[in-house]
Formats: structure tokens, sequence, C-alpha cells
């Protein structure tokens, strides 16, 4: 399952290299380019040491950290030389500039999404976002991270099964969870406010249902433009909204 | 290594767990939905002539997953504490139950009386069905007021139910088992609303009255002592002080 010409039904998963990470986010639907040569790290800073770059055109894949197939040349690039190791964030895939990105645009409700962020199963972020998402509840009193792992799990496995059903393309799970982890941000927001006040009243239904809608609205529109789904964006976010409507009832109640 | 068992896996899945053959039953608009929705209120005046009956499952599971959101928001509003369970498990369940366990009920039962229906529109009609009972419910239990429960259950719980038996009347032959299947279904699907309503939204006035919380319900309610509750504090106090003498 070499999935670098794209169409497999892992969505994207493979050819999404690092070399597109040197450039900024524009949203402007580019293209990949599949060639992998030497490149500049302009922002990045020390996130690659300089002396790695000078000593062999890196060509493993920062957000696979369990890809093994290498695309052009068979070199080994995680050698025995302690040196040769890429960084520890590298080599477990987790990149803060992405993280960050795919956090603003759940961020912006309003902006229209690129089908390519969502590409790589980056489960980093989402692990974050659930454990703040405990962290304030625990805050509020709640000791209920169980809670929130055991519906998450379920509402993952519930969206992937109806995706798949409904989509053309098929859709991978790490792509579901990676969505729908990195939609729950403003629940985040939702239970933070919840520590200090009672969300039970008028006020608070008010908040919550607006809530609700911006996770869920976040969350079918990155699907719908990941999948192609056109017209269908209502059908896809009601099932997300019904599942941050759980989430939100842990919050409130 | 790594490679191989996901391969592995993927095989196994894809041959035990083939949901591709559920596809072309969630192939649907929002406009479709929508016009389903509003049809399952209408009931059929034509029942000489059997009617279309839409086997799509998007729409019946989007509405069984809404009544466990409004059952969940209705149990946590009133407080009601599930002793062996949980409240997601009890009301997952519950829905679930109904509408599968009904469904097969029915199709059995269609299949004795000879009715023309099969099991996913079988599953699609009650599903649609479950639309009045969401709305009465999501009403019921943010008002508590008795008479106007009873309003909506014979309105709209009777809208949807002569719905669903105008459509099985049309696709039955026969007076006996016409009343059989539509006896049964009227009679099941109006009794689970009764059933929704009354167990899983205790309100017990006496209590609310006392404590007048931020959540108090908006209509005024004369205070009642409840013997049972005071009994039982009277008693648990009166053993406390007995054990600590």
């Amino acid at each position: 399952m070499s999935g670098f010409d794209g169409f497999n039904t892992e969505f994207y998963q493979t050819s999404y290299s690092i070399e597109d990470q040197a450039q900024p986010y524009d949203y402007s639907g580019r293209q990949y380019s599949k060639h992998y040569g030497g490149y500049e790290y302009p922002q990045q800073g020390g996130f690659v040491p300089p002396d790695m770059m000078q000593q062999q055109p890196y060509t493993g894949q920062i957000y696979q950290p369990t890809q093994t197939y290498t695309p052009a040349s068979a070199q080994s690039f995680y050698g025995s030389n302690f040196e040769d190791e890429p960084p520890l964030l590298e080599e477990l895939g987790i990149n803060f500039d992405h993280i960050w990105q795919k956090t603003l645009t759940v961020l912006h409700p309003l902006k229209v999404a690129d089908g390519s962020i969502m590409n790589e199963t980056d489960l980093a972020g989402p692990m974050v976002f659930c454990l703040a998402f405990g962290a304030t509840l625990l805050l509020a009193g709640k000791i209920q991270f169980g809670y929130v792992y055991g519906i998450s799990a379920i509402g993952c496995v519930g969206m992937f099964c109806l995706l798949n059903l409904m989509s053309v393309t098929g859709v991978s799970f790490g792509c579901v969870a990676s969505v729908l982890g990195y939609c729950l941000l403003p629940m985040i927001l939702l239970s933070s406010f919840a520590i200090v006040f009672s969300l039970q009243g008028m006020m608070g239904i008010i908040l919550t249902a607006g809530i609700i809608g911006w996770c869920s609205f976040s969350a079918s529109k990155i699907f719908i433009s990941a999948l192609a789904m056109d017209g269908q964006q209502l059908l896809v976010a009601y099932p997300c909204a019904l599942l941050y409507g759980v989430f939100a009832l842990i919050s409130v109640f | 290594m790594w490679q191989v068992g996901k391969r592995q896996a993927s095989r196994a899945f894809s041959l035990y767990a083939n949901i591709d053959i559920l596809r072309p039953y969630f192939d649907v608009e929002p406009v479709q939905v929508r016009a389903r929705l509003l049809e399952s209120m209408i009931p059929v005046k034509m029942i000489n002539f059997p009617q279309k009956i839409a086997g799509e499952l998007y729409g019946p599971l989007m509405l069984v997953f809404t009544l466990v959101a409004i059952l969940l928001h209705g149990m946590k509003t009133s407080d009601t504490v599930i002793r062996e369970g949980t409240l997601m498990g009890t009301a997952i369940g519950t829905c679930f139950g109904y509408w599968l366990g009904v469904s097969s009920f029915m199709y059995f039962l269609a299949y004795l009386c000879n009715a023309q229906i099969t099991m996913v529109q079988m599953l699609s009609l009650l599903g649609y069905g479950l639309f009045g009972h969401c709305i009465t419910l999501f009403v019921t239990y943010n008002i508590h007021f008795h008479s106007l429960f009873y309003i909506f259950w014979l309105v709209v719980g009777g809208l949807s139910t002569l719905r669903m038996v105008a459509v099985l009347i049309s696709r039955t032959v026969g007076h006996t088992q016409r009343l059989i299947l539509c006896g049964t279904l009227a009679a099941l699907h109006m009794l689970f609303l009764l059933y929704l309503h009354f167990a899983y939204h205790k309100v017990v006035e006496g209590i609310l009255d006392a404590f007048e919380g931020p959540n108090m319900p908006p209509f005024q309610r004369v205070a009642r002592d409840i013997p049972v509750v005071s009994n039982a504090v009277l008693n648990t106090t009166a053993k406390a002080i007995a054990l600590t003498l």
C-alpha cells in the first residue's frame, strides 16, 4: 500500500511531505508537489538542526512516525549515529506550527477550509484538547476524564461509520478522530466558562447552543471540504451537533 | 510488522464488517430529509392504493439519536438517578431497543398478516414516527405541565401514529389483518411516549418548591409534603443520633 499516487482509502495519508510545511498556509488549494529535493526552512527556526540539512537530503515524513516507506531513495535516515537521529518531536510527529494552524482554522468558523489541511492523521493536537477539556471540567469539580474518553471514542467510531457510508471516497479513522478532536476547542471555552458561572440559566442555554453550533459547523465544514460532499453540510453537521451536545451536557450538568 | 498487522486487520475488517451493504440507504439530500420529516406528521387519506415508503436509514437513525439526547437532557434536568447502569446506557438502550425491537416485531406481524413491507421500510417508517415523540418530549421536558403533555400526546403523537397506521393499512389486505397490525402499532407507539414521559423525568414537586433553586420552573405549583421522603429523613436522623449515643 504505497499510497503515493493518492487514491487509497486512507485519504491523503502518505502524500503529505515535510517540504510542504516550509510554505506558509494560504488556503488557496495548492496542488501537492511530489519531488523531494533539498529545501530551506525559513521560519522553522531551530525545528530541524541546520547541520542535518547539509549532511543529507532529509526525505522522511514528519507526520507519519510509523511510515516506513521512503519515496525515491532507499537510504536509511535513522542511522546508528546519534547525530543522525531526528529531534524527538519530529520523530513523534508533533509539529506545533501545524497544530496552531489547524487550531486557527477551527476558531474562524466563517473561513473557508482547505481540504488538504486535515490530511495527516495528527492526534497530538486532539489529545491536548481532550486533556484540556478534562482539566477544565476538573477545575469545575467534575472528575469525568473517563466520560470524555468514552464519549469521544464512541463518537469517533460512529462518525467514521456514518461518513464512510455517506461519502463516495472513504475516510480514514485517524482523519475523523483528528477533525473531531480539533473541533472540540470551543467546547473547552464553554467548560472554562462553567468554572466561574453556572450554565443552567437562560444565558447558559444560549451560550451552550451557540458553542455546539460553532463546533459542529467547523467540523462539518472541514469534513465537507476534505470529502468533497457538496450540499450535504447540514447532514454532516447534525450528527456532529449531537456528539458535541453530549459533551456540552457533561459541561453543564 | 506494523504494516503487516494493519493489512491483516483491514482484511478481517472488510470481510466481517462490510458496512457497504448499507451505503444506498444513506444516500440522501437535506431537502429530502426535511420533506420526509414533515410528511411523517401528515396522515395520508388514500388508503386503497399502496403508499410509497422511502427505504432510507439516515433520517430514522438521526431521530433515534436525537431522542437519546432529549432523554439524557430530561434525565439530567430532573436529576434522575439510575441505580443499576448509566444514564447514557439506559437512554441508548431504550431508544434503540424500541426502534429495532418494535420494528422487528411489526415486521414479523406484517409477515403473518401478509402486509407488503420490507424490513428497511418498517425501520424507516417507525424511525420517522419518532419525530412526533422527539417534539413532544422536547417541549414537555422543559415545560412541566401535565395537561400540556396530554394535549401533545394526543395531537402530535396521534398524528404520527395515524400516518404510520394509514400507510400500513394501504399495504395490507383484509380487515382482521389490518386491525391486528395497526392496533398493535398504535398501542405500542402511544404507550411508548407515555412511558418516556413518566419514567425519565420524575419531577418531585414538593421538593422542588422547597429548594427554589435557579431551575425553578415558570409555573407555580402547590407545595406538598412527601411523607415517604420526610419519614426517611426522620428515620435516618434518629438512627444517626442513636448510633452516636
